[in-house]
């Protein structure tokens, strides 16, 4: 089974977000970024990454003064057998996230009523890999 | 440490957009939530709770209609011992929810974290959720 192993935040002020959720849970803080898509961290609770960003492009709509749940992730098999898959269910693709991202390429769609989610193969930075069972079974 | 174990999408028609996730992940429909606040359908993915959620208030203030992911949720060990720290840290305490239902023992606590942004947390645990570690919570007992 494909596992949900990223959330991702817009936030004005990454820094102090980033302070107060490692504060507050214990989340450690795995990366720190700044790319074209967005400045902010990476936060892992051992399992599940959750990413801290200021966006610099509107990739959901609501414009740039949005903050809040932005997209979240789903670590799969094979991203190119889900990404069809995806198509067929009527999932939009917006893009393609890969090169030199660390944590590895990720395919980014929009599903119903147009919400945002990544799908990736390889694990977000500190997050739990797939079940070894899952991953023996598609191998 | 405490666990991100839910995640709360506001949907117009939550049935449709449940059906999506469960085709397109294999993710496993495990509660039907109709409550006060919202209702849906919850999944699970084995490990985490997502819930796909008709609001019935405006919990974020950005309106009714607003469509996407809306909050998250942390499991903790003590939830008292929890929002005592997270006020301290300048989280403002929402609401309560809890106890009875499809879901007795489930028992959780909103806040709003820094720019507004919206979690819960909670015990027991999400239907369909992975409890915490038994390391954690035996050192905590």
């Amino acid at each position: 089974m494909a596992k949900l192993r990223h959330i991702a935040i817009a936030a004005k002020d990454p820094d102090a977000m980033a302070e107060f959720y490692k504060k507050a849970f214990d989340f450690k803080e795995v990366r720190k970024t700044d790319g074209p898509l967005a400045y902010g961290y990476h936060l892992s609770d051992g399992t599940i990454d959750l990413a801290i960003l200021r966006f610099k492009t509107d990739q959901i709509g609501k414009g740039l003064d949005y903050t809040g749940l932005h997209h979240f992730g789903i670590l799969v098999e094979d991203v190119e057998e889900v990404a069809r898959k995806l198509e067929g269910l009527g999932g939009k693709h917006y893009m393609d996230q890969g090169g030199d991202r660390i944590g590895g390429f990720e395919v980014k769609f929009y599903g119903p009523e147009g919400v945002l989610f990544d799908v990736a193969e390889h694990p977000w930075t500190g997050t739990e890999p797939l079940p070894v069972e899952v991953k023996e079974a598609a191998d | 440490m405490p666990k991100l174990r839910h995640i709360a999408i506001a949907a117009e028609d939550p049935e449709a957009m449940a059906e999506f996730y469960k085709k397109a992940f294999d993710f496993v429909e495990v509660g039907r939530p109709n409550g006060v606040l919202a209702d849906g359908v919850f999944l699970s993915d084995g490990t985490l709770n997502m819930a796909i959620l008709k609001f019935k208030t405006d919990q974020l203030g950005k309106g009714m209609d607003f469509r996407g992911i809306h909050h998250f949720g942390v499991l903790v060990e003590d939830v008292e011992e929890f929002s005592k720290k997270l006020e301290s840290l300048g989280a403002e305490h929402y609401i309560d929810q809890g106890q009875g239902g499809h879901q007795a023992g489930y028992f959780e606590k909103k806040f709003y974290g820094p720019e507004r942004v919206l979690f819960d947390i909670a015990e027991h645990g999400w239907a369909g959720a992975e409890p915490l570690p038994a390391s954690i919570k035996e050192a905590a007992e």
